[in-house]
């Protein structure tokens, strides 16, 4: 579990970055983290695995807190990070390599290295590309082998910034599907991202604005706020947006829908009780 | 983009050597060469010839790594044959050629093609991570004396590992300005001066912000001073504990009597 109590956050003195963040995250939770460019998604994501400290306040890790470097290690075990840009996290001159860097980090016997760094890139579907320089890999499989690098460390929680920003629609596909996968053998999912349309996933959205917690909430009742998002300078799913056009235009269709197949749905059956309506007449 | 020196794999009896046992030879061949003579340099050039073979290098592909270095060589060789006193051999004009020159210059850009060589048998007959871990092996009695192998060894797979990024951005920045402007060939020099700076600009800046992401993604795996462990072992074979003693036992002895 991840607990921020009264967080806050500057770079430089004269300017609050973070501003009394409180919130908790529970294992196993899909979490998406959305706000505009500046509101601080970056830096609130930083501070649960350590690579920065608080100001003020603190954040635990299962109860430990990251103000004390001497937890680090194992807080940084504990919630993996996946960057945006895949070509500067990778270490290792072969993708076997750059799996066991992290179980190396950690100490542990070189058997047990080989087994999780098998294990990782088995479920990643990496495994044929073992030998590779990890350079000559796709986009999309450069951040699944970042995804392996992290499940090699045993992580409970795995924090990712906007890593599909770079990808097309394909491997975005494959990357989030992963993501989706891993949440349900029980892998918590921090996501950070600026495409709506990726959180169909989610469990729960944060929403950041000049870095404060503007909203912390169901995907479904997030998105209802339509103009109040709009405002945040924030697009909502084009899914939602759509039947907030509905609405708006008097159809009486259900909020808080936000796949395509629950919004088709409901579409055709309102279609359907308007044909009603007109043999009706 | 094609590298002379880069490993291909096999199973040849140099291949499946502990690295250690490579990277000591090499270190006592360069020794030993140092001190060698013109008649000596023939041992020399037959042990090559043996390590070669035993490798199972086909001589094409040893020979293409002397080509980048071949502008060195014969310049080595020029200033040697014509700058050396002594008896001369051939005048040309005011310049004269020595007996003396000659030798010496056989001799020594002799000594730099087997040197040249060796560390090619090695570079071509093992890997890059086995290397990397051999060296981190050899220099652990630093970590005795308040340094790290480890971050050395950390410091050369960074290095081996962005080098093919490095220069894929290069090629990246070099075809965005020619596309903008010039062919090089149409510039003065200080065109070409100016380009190159141009190009090593935007390079320098990537690069900067490149290590800063790095170090940030390489502390959140946990990497930290101290000690750690990797997905492969290294083991010394009976048969590398063989070498290793005789190479340190030819090497005294050459010392002493070359
Ligand atoms: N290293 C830094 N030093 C000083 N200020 C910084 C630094 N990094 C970020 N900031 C500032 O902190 C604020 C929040 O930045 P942050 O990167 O967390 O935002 P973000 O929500 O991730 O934005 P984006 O969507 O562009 O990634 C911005 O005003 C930014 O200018
Ligand atoms: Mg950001």
């Amino acid at each position: 579990m991840i607990s921020v109590r009264n967080l806050n956050f500057s770079y430089a003195d004269d300017q609050m970055i973070l501003q009394d963040i409180n919130l908790e995250i529970e294992d196993g939770q899909y979490v998406a983290v959305i706000g505009a460019n500046g509101s601080g998604k970056t830096t609130l994501i930083r501070h649960f695995n350590a690579l920065l400290r608080p100001a003020s306040g603190d954040v635990l890790v299962n109860g430990l807190s990251t103000r004390y470097v001497k937890s680090h290690p194992e807080i940084r075990r504990m919630i993996g990070m996946i960057f945006q840009n895949p070509d500067n996290q990778m270490v290792g001159m072969t993708v076997e390599e750059d799996v066991a860097f992290g179980p190396g980090n950690l100490g542990l016997s070189s058997a047990e290295i080989r087994k999780r760094v098998d294990e990782a890139l088995e479920k990643v579907g990496l495994s044929e590309y073992k030998t590779r320089p990890p350079h000559t890999l796709s986009g999309g499989q450069k951040q699944l082998l970042a995804i392996a690098g992290v499940l090699a460390m045993d992580s409970r929680f795995i924090v990712l910034d906007e890593p599909t920003s770079s990808l097309d629609p394909e491997s975005r596909f494959i990357v989030l599907e992963q993501l989706k996968q891993l949440n349900q053998e029980g892998i918590g999912i921090i996501h950070v991202t600026h495409n709506m349309d990726e959180l169909a996933n989610a469990h729960r959205v944060l929403v950041l604005e000049k870095g404060k917690l503007a909203a912390d909430g169901a995907p479904g009742d997030i998105f209802r706020r339509v103009e109040w998002l709009r405002d945040l300078g924030l697009a909502p799913p084009k899914i939602t947006e759509l039947i907030w056009y509905l609405r708006q235009k008097g159809f009486d269709i259900r909020e808080g829908l936000f796949s395509i197949q629950q919004a088709g749905d409901e579409i055709i059956s309102l279609m359907n009780a308007h044909r009603l309506k007109a043999v009706n007449m | 983009m094609y590298n002379p020196y880069q490993y291909v794999p096999g199973s040849s009896l140099v291949h499946k050597l502990d690295p250690r046992t490579k990277i000591i030879t090499v270190i006592a061949f360069s020794l030993v060469i140092m001190q060698v003579k013109l008649i000596s340099l023939l041992a020399a050039a037959a042990f090559i010839v043996l390590c070669s073979q035993l490798s199972r290098i086909p001589a094409a592909r040893l020979l293409n790594t002397l080509r980048p270095v071949m502008p060195f060589f014969i310049f080595l060789f020029i200033i040697y044959i014509f700058f050396t006193a002594g008896t001369p051999l051939i005048s040309l004009g005011p310049v004269q050629i020595t007996s003396e020159g000659l030798a010496m210059g056989v001799l020594q850009v002799g000594k730099f093609i087997l040197l040249v060589l060796a560390a090619s048998v090695l570079t071509i007959s093992t890997s890059a991570t086995t290397l990397t871990m051999g060296l981190e092996r050899l220099l652990r009695p630093i970590n005795k004396l308040g340094g790290s192998s480890y971050d050395i060894a950390m410091m050369v797979t960074l290095a081996l590992r962005f080098l093919p990024t490095l220069l894929e951005e290069m090629n990246n920045i070099n075809e965005a300005q020619l596309s903008r402007n010039s062919n090089l060939s149409s510039l003065g020099l200080k065109g070409k001066i100016r380009s190159i700076v141009y190009l090593s600009l935007p390079l320098t800046l990537n690069f900067l912000r490149c290590c800063d992401e790095l170090a940030d993604a390489m502390e959140a795996r946990c990497y930290r001073h101290g000690v750690r462990t990797f997905l492969y072992e290294l083991h010394l074979t009976p048969m590398d504990y063989y070498l290793i003693i005789m190479v340190i036992i030819t090497t005294v002895l050459c010392l002493i009597y070359l």
